[in-house]
Parts: C-alpha cells; sequence; structure tokens
C-alpha cells in the first residue's frame, strides 16, 4: 500500500487550536513505541487512518520523514522506534481487518495478487477501476519498493496480470 | 464593534456611549478611550476639528465625483490604483489623465486585481486602493477573503448604476451589492451623494488603515461620480491617526512578573508582530527571557514569519502538545490570532491589536489590548525592572542553551532527510527547498500560497536578516503570482519569487502574467507542479473514507490534461521553461536570475514528486462528452 499523510499543515491547525476530537480513542495496536506514535502523530492528524495503513519499514520511513519535515517533533532515534513500531504492527499482514470479497478473473498472476496484494489492502483497491496501462508497472514497483513481500519476477507477474485485467 | 462604529461616525450615538459599548464587547478602558480619540475627527465635532487645521492640509475642491474621489486619494498620499475599468467608473479614470502622482496599475482578472493590491500591501504596509467592475465583484471577494482574515487594509470601490435606477433590475446590477461585501469587509457603504464623495473616501481609508485593519468596500452610483460638487479634501494626516495603543501599565507588570517566575515559558507569535512593526522587540524580548518561540504552520495567524526562523530560539510549529520545550507553564501570545491554546497548568498571556481576538477560544489570565510593538517594549522594561540582571542572564543562558541544542538537532535532521530525497525524478520539494535555500539572495520576497510546498519552510530561513515571507492565513488559492507582482512593486529593490502550486496557478488563471509582463515586474515566478491538488487529496483520505478504502482519487489530479504552464506564460509575453530534473534546477534559477537582472518577469514549471495518499495514481473518473454524442458536430 501507497500511502503518506504529509498534508497535515491545514490538520495541524485544526487539531492546535480547535476542542480535541477524537483524540482519546486510539485505534493504534499495543507494541513498544505506541505511546510515542500516539503523541507525536496525534498533534497534526486523527490516528484512523495510521491504523488501516500497512506497509514495510521502507514506506513507513517515508511517512515518518515527511512529518518530521513538516513539523513533527521526532528525534533521530524517536524516529527509528516510531518506524519499527509501525513496521512490526502494521506491517503487511499485521492485524488485518477481515478482507471484503472480490472475484477475480483467472489468469498468469491471479495467486500471486491475491496472497501479495492482500497482505496490506483489500482487493477492491485493484480490481474495480480500470487504470492506464504504464500505471500499472510504476504502482507495483512502488509496493514492492515500500515493503510488499514480492520478488521482481512476482511483482512483474502482478503487474502484467494487472495490465492485462485492469487497463484500458 | 463595526456596528457600534457606525452608529457613532453617523452621529447615532455619543462618545461616552461608544465607550461603553466597546467596554462592554470586552476591550479595555485604555483601549477603548483611544479608539474613540482615534475616531473624533470624523465624528461628532469633525467641524471644530476641521476649522483647526492647517489650511494647506485641507483644500476645498470643486469638480465631478471621480474627481473629488481622486484628488481624495491624492491627498491622502496613494501612489497606485488597481483596477479592471467598466463603464460607470469612467469619471475616475478621467480625472486620472491630470494626475500623474497615482500610478494605474491594470490587472484582467479582479481576482487578481485585489490580490496585487493585496500583495502591495502587505509588503508596503499602505492602503491597497482598488476599482474594480461592479459586475466583477463576486470575482474580487474570492481574494478578499485573504485580505480579510489576515487584516490586510485595502479600499474596493466598484460604480453602480445610477441612483434613480437602483432596484429597477438593470442589466448586471443586482440589489444592494454591497451587502455581498459585509461578512469579508470591515465597513461597507453606498456613496449617497456627490458632496458625500470625497468625505466617505476618507473615511474607508481610515477604517481600512486603523488596526485591526482590512478591506472596506465603496459602491458608487455613476451618478454621484459624474455630477459636481464642491467639498474638502485633507491629507492623510489629518485623519489617520495611528493606534498605537500603550498598553495597561497594571497588566504590563503582571505578565511581566509571570515570566519573570515561569519555569518554562513559550512564546507563539503571529501576524499582529509584522502589522506594528515589532520584529526587533520580539528578539529583544525572547532573548531576555530565553523562552523558545513558536508559530503555529500553515500560515493560521502566521503568514509572514515575524521571527528569524534561524534563531536558536525558534522551536518551529506550535502544537498543542509540544514535546520540547514541554508543557509550558505560561504561554505568551504575541499577536497570534490562534495563539491561544488552553491547557491545564499553563497560564495564558495574550496581547492582540484585534480585542475580537481575545480570549476567543480559551481562558485567559492576562489580556491585552495593545500595539505588539510597545507592548513587547514595555514588557521588556518592566522585565528589567524587576529582576536583576544577573538572575535575568542566568536564566535565559540556560534556557537558551537547551532551545538552541534543540533547534540545531532538528535543523541539522531535517536536512538530512531532505538530503536524502534529493535526487528523485520528478524533483521533490526537498531537493526544490534545498536549492532555493542555496541560491536564493538572502533579501529576496519569498511570496507563496503553495500548499504542499510549505514543506520547503522548514529547510529555508526566513524572517530577521533573512528571506521576508508573505503568505495568507486562509490559503484562498490564486492569490501567489498576483501578490508576488504588488510585493515587487512596493519593493523594486529586492528579488521576489513568487512560488504557487499548480493547483493554484489554475485558480488565478495566468491573468497575474499579463500586468507582469506589461509592467515589467521582474518577479520569478515558480510552479510546483505536481499535477494534483495534492494536500487536498491526502486531506480527504486521511478521513479515511471509500475514496482510500477503495484507491479512487475521485477529485483531485490535474495531470490529464498536462497542461504546460511555461507555454501558457509564453501566450501571456513571459519566458519560461519546465524543469524536470533536479540536476537542472541550477542553471533554470540563474537563467530566471539574468532576466530579473535584466527587468522581465520569469517562470519556472518544475514538475514536482507527488506525495502521500494515493500519490502514485493518475486514475480519476472517466467520462467523455464527445461519447455522449448521437451526431458528429
Amino acid at each position: 500500500m501507497r500511502a503518506a499523510l504529509p498534508a497535515l499543515v491545514v490538520l495541524a491547525i485544526a487539531a492546535a487550536v480547535a476542542p480535541s476530537r477524537a483524540q482519546n480513542a486510539n485505534p493504534l495496536p499495543p507494541g513498544e513505541g505506541r505511546d510515542l506514535v500516539a503523541v507525536a502523530c496525534s498533534q497534526c492528524h486523527y490516528l484512523g487512518t495510521i491504523a488501516k495503513i500497512r506497509d514495510g519499514a521502507a514506506g513507513w520511513r517515508v511517512y515518518v520523514d515527511n512529518m518530521v519535515l513538516r513539523g513533527a517533533q521526532l528525534s533521530g532515534p524517536e524516529i527509528e522506534t516510531v518506524v519499527n513500531y509501525l513496521a512490526l504492527n502494521l506491517g503487511p499482514g499485521m492485524n488485518l481487518s477481515p478482507p471484503k470479497p472480490v472475484t477475480l478473473p483467472d489468469g498468469a498472476g491471479k495467486d500471486l495478487v491475491e496472497t501479495r496484494c492482500s497482505v496490506c489492502h483489500d482487493l477492491e483497491r485493484v480490481a474495480v477501476v480500470k487504470r492506464d496501462r504504464r500505471a500499472w508497472p510504476l504502482i507495483v514497483a512502488d509496493m514492492a519498493a515500500w515493503g510488499a513481500p514480492t520478488t521482481p519476477e512476482e511483482a512483474k507477474t502482478i503487474a502484467d496480470y494487472l495490465t492485462a485485467h485492469f487497463s484500458d | 464593534m463595526k456596528q457600534l462604529i457606525k452608529d457613532y461616525l453617523d452621529h447615532g450615538i455619543s462618545r461616552r456611549q461608544l465607550v461603553s459599548g466597546l467596554s462592554a464587547l470586552g476591550m479595555s478602558g485604555v483601549a477603548a478611550k483611544a479608539v474613540a480619540q482615534n475616531l473624533s475627527p470624523l465624528g461628532p465635532g469633525a467641524a471644530e476639528a476641521v476649522a483647526a487645521a492647517a489650511p494647506v492640509a485641507i483644500r476645498d475642491v470643486e469638480g465631478n465625483g471621480g474627481a473629488l474621489f481622486v484628488a481624495q486619494l491624492k491627498a491622502a498620499g496613494v501612489e497606485y490604483l488597481f483596477f479592471n475599468p467598466s463603464t460607470g467608473d469612467h469619471p475616475i479614470f478621467d480625472a486620472l489623465v491630470d494626475v500623474p502622482e497615482i500610478h494605474l496599475i491594470k490587472g484582467i482578472q479582479e481576482g487578481a486585481v485585489i490580490a496585487m493590491a493585496d500583495g502591495y500591501a502587505r509588503a508596503s504596509g499602505r492602503t491597497g486602493v482598488v476599482v474594480v467592475a461592479n459586475i466583477g465583484l463576486p470575482n474580487a471577494m474570492t481574494q478578499m477573503v485573504n485580505s480579510y482574515k489576515d487584516q490586510i487594509p485595502l479600499l474596493v470601490a466598484v460604480a453602480s448604476v445610477d441612483q434613480d435606477a437602483l432596484g429597477r433590475d438593470q442589466l448586471q446590477e443586482p440589489d444592494h451589492p454591497e451587502l455581498m461585501t459585509e461578512p469579508i469587509t470591515k465597513w461597507f457603504w453606498q456613496m449617497q451623494s456627490t458632496a458625500a464623495v470625497a468625505e466617505t473616501t476618507r473615511r474607508a481609508l481610515k477604517f481600512a488603515a486603523t488596526p485591526p485593519c482590512g478591506p472596506v468596500f465603496l459602491s458608487l452610483p455613476t451618478n454621484t461620480l459624474e455630477q459636481r460638487a464642491k467639498a474638502q479634501v485633507w491629507e492623510r494626516s489629518k485623519f489617520d491617526v495611528p493606534m498605537r495603543i500603550r498598553p495597561d501599565k497594571d497588566d504590563i507588570e503582571k505578565a511581566a512578573r509571570m515570566l519573570i517566575e515561569a519555569k518554562n515559558p513559550l512564546i507563539s507569535i503571529g501576524d499582529d508582530i509584522t502589522s506594528c512593526r515589532g520584529e526587533k522587540e520580539l528578539v529583544e524580548l525572547a532573548e531576555l527571557l530565553g523562552a523558545p518561540v513558536a508559530g503555529l504552520t500553515g500560515g493560521l495567524g502566521y503568514w509572514s514569519k515575524p521571527f528569524p526562523t534561524r534563531h536558536p530560539l525558534y522551536v518551529g510549529a506550535l502544537l498543542r502538545t509540544m514535546r520540547y520545550p514541554g508543557k509550558p507553564d505560561v504561554l505568551l501570545n504575541l499577536g497570534n490570532r490562534f495563539g491561544e491554546i488552553a491547557s491545564p497548568g499553563t497560564r495564558l498571556i495574550s496581547i492582540r491589536l484585534d480585542p475580537t481576538g481575545l480570549a476567543r477560544g480559551a481562558p485567559v489570565d492576562v489580556a491585552m489590548v495593545a500595539d505588539l510593538r510597545l507592548a513587547m517594549a514595555d514588557l521588556s522594561d518592566a522585565i528589567r525592572s524587576m529582576a536583576a540582571a544577573s538572575r535575568l542572564k542566568a536564566i535565559a543562558d540556560e534556557r537558551t542553551a537547551r532551545a538552541a541544542a534543540y533547534s540545531k538537532q532538528m535543523h541539522d535532521e531535517r536536512e538530512a532527510l531532505a538530503r536524502a530525497l534529493a535526487d528523485s525524478t520528478p524533483v521533490s520539494l526537498e531537493r526544490l527547498g534545498l536549492e532555493l535555500e542555496a541560491n536564493l539572495d538572502r533579501d529576496t520576497c519569498y511570496v507563496t500560497d503553495a500548499d504542499s510546498g510549505k514543506t520547503m519552510d522548514a529547510l529555508m530561513s526566513f524572517g530577521g536578516d533573512d528571506k521576508p515571507y508573505f503568505s495568507t492565513s486562509p490559503n484562498v488559492l490564486g492569490w501567489g503570482m498576483a501578490a508576488g507582482f504588488g510585493v515587487k512593486l512596493a519593493r523594486p529593490d529586492v528579488p521576489v519569487v513568487s512560488v504557487v502550486g499548480d493547483g493554484s496557478f489554475c485558480f488565478s488563471g495566468p491573468q497575474p502574467l499579463w500586468s507582469m509582463a506589461r509592467y515589467k515586474a521582474p518577479v520569478t515566478v515558480i510552479v510546483l507542479n505536481n499535477h494534483s491538488y495534492n494536500n487536498e487529496r491526502n486531506r480527504i483520505w486521511n478521513g479515511a473514507g471509500r475514496q482510500f478504502e477503495a484507491a479512487r482519487d475521485m477529485t483531485c489530479y490535474l495531470g490529464d490534461p498536462d497542461v504546460d504552464y511555461a507555454k501558457a506564460a509564453g501566450a501571456f509575453g513571459v519566458e519560461g521553461e519546465t524543469v524536470k530534473q533536479p540536476d537542472g534546477l541550477r542553471d533554470a534559477f540563474a537563467r530566471a536570475k539574468s532576466a530579473m537582472v535584466e527587468g522581465r518577469p520569469y517562470l519556472l514549471d518544475i514538475h514536482i514528486k507527488r506525495e502521500g495518499l494515493g500519490a502514485v495514481s493518475e486514475w480519476y473518473p472517466p467520462y467523455s462528452v464527445a461519447d455522449l454524442r448521437t451526431r458528429k458536430v
């Protein structure tokens, strides 16, 4: 899954000056670093989206670095703690909600999509809309770079399958 | 407060009633009296004030309403009239034929005209005066929101239909157009007669420029501009009484005592400091206390960065929970409309130019309406008088050392993070921030309404002896390019760079470039082209709704069609180029600088990497009008 939370400038204001909203409910799973994540991240945005994202350490690091550039008060060692917590507890396959049932068309790569992509997100994200043919290899490469559990060969098979079945 | 002042000036209430009314609204007695004092030349007793004034400062002028309007602007020292013409306001422009002291600055869309005047006002500290078409008022209002929220002095006037045609459903005439402006102006008025043109114009200038400043609106029926009358025009000094309100001495001493005794004070800063030209006093006060200084990110109440962002005491964003320097026991809010944050165990001192913003959302222990420059100077003096210099130095040194260590650590950390992202293609904001910091002259005025682009702020130096920073609080897009022109007009001898997103460029359209080309304004425009309303998508997706769940960006992707902003600039007479690789930045900056040296604007369309939730997706809901056709016509 590719996602980050860098757009929190306005949210930061809302969080800083408005009565706190949904700040008391911490949706994050238990684990070392949870309190640090809750405090450092909730200054600017809600935690709900974090809890819904699954990413590898590389992906989470992009998000966290971006937050620090935007004002999050995290030292270097604290960045490591936060990334480790997120990768361990909200990494691929961790603490997933029950998936929505999606039936994929048959073809080479179907099994890989079902087993690799679904460890981070529902297959609804890949199996409903058609994207530009050039888009799928880039999206899959992005997923792999951010921690999706695929080999380069598997990533190519996945991209070919998605291009064949979900492109214009 | 607006209604009270109106009633007073219309002779509906007495001075005593005005003072009582202001006090009832929460203004201190001293401040209320100061307001009444400053309004007195225009209110009851004005005739006496005129009689006592020096004759040279007050002149009788005879002419049509347009000439009287222009004569009063000239007497007030107005240098520029930002405009887009309409038929009804011709007497104003006829009069300007013989008044070379006022330069006409034309914009080709009303929003751009307002933003140009707004940028000029922010950079010059003077009132931006605007005349636009009556029917173009809604266009103008889009940018008046920025001026109103940031309390920028503007006089916006339109020519409406003749008085005897008002209400007859004339072409292009809505009933009471002036009422449309009520929520975003300090004051609005429809001219009642030609004889009142000069006086009412004066009043409008006064209201716009009296702190807390803001836009005012005049609707000028065409017949009041065309008919003749005799009226007085006054020099500005006769009606522009500065609102330099000195804070109450007891309040200052109370605040000083709290700050001296504080174990962990924190200063929240805002734009009132800039309005009061109090930057020097702010640095002096912060250094005296060794108190960390923070500003709300995103520009809310903090569009101007009045404290040097490379100062050791600057700790960055004001957050609800500051992990550094920890929970403050005393929070000193200096002129930030959103800087009052309630927290158990934190006592709040708040000083604002605007009494309506005081104690608005948080309980305040000490509240003062005052000129920030005077208040900070008084506060520093009181602190020095109440504590030994050696004690103050010891406290400040210890706190400053801690703050300096933190700010250096975060600066180094952020720079290292940025360098690690510097080589990506398209260009990362981090790389661009580093390059701008390395390549812009230190006195460059940095004008921006970019949203995602604020990531670069932490990598650059603003305030103090570094780059002056101009933005807006409400971030109504379409401001940046036009405002960049206005800033350059106000400060022709320093470089100006205008940094806008592709979204902002499309909001204003290329119209501001037309004015830059016509008036040979050497401004570098940088379009951060990420082909998206990038931060909008992030905020929407951060709600984890259906767009997030289904990975479908229903609203924000802009990349199809892929707009060529450099080509668009060329069509409006501004040279430009597209930069797609990070290695191309420095040469592009050099070419932009050469153009500025030669007195020409220049545009850089820089392809920027999208970041965030759903950033990689270029999908948008497909739909084809051509496919709807049953005939190929």
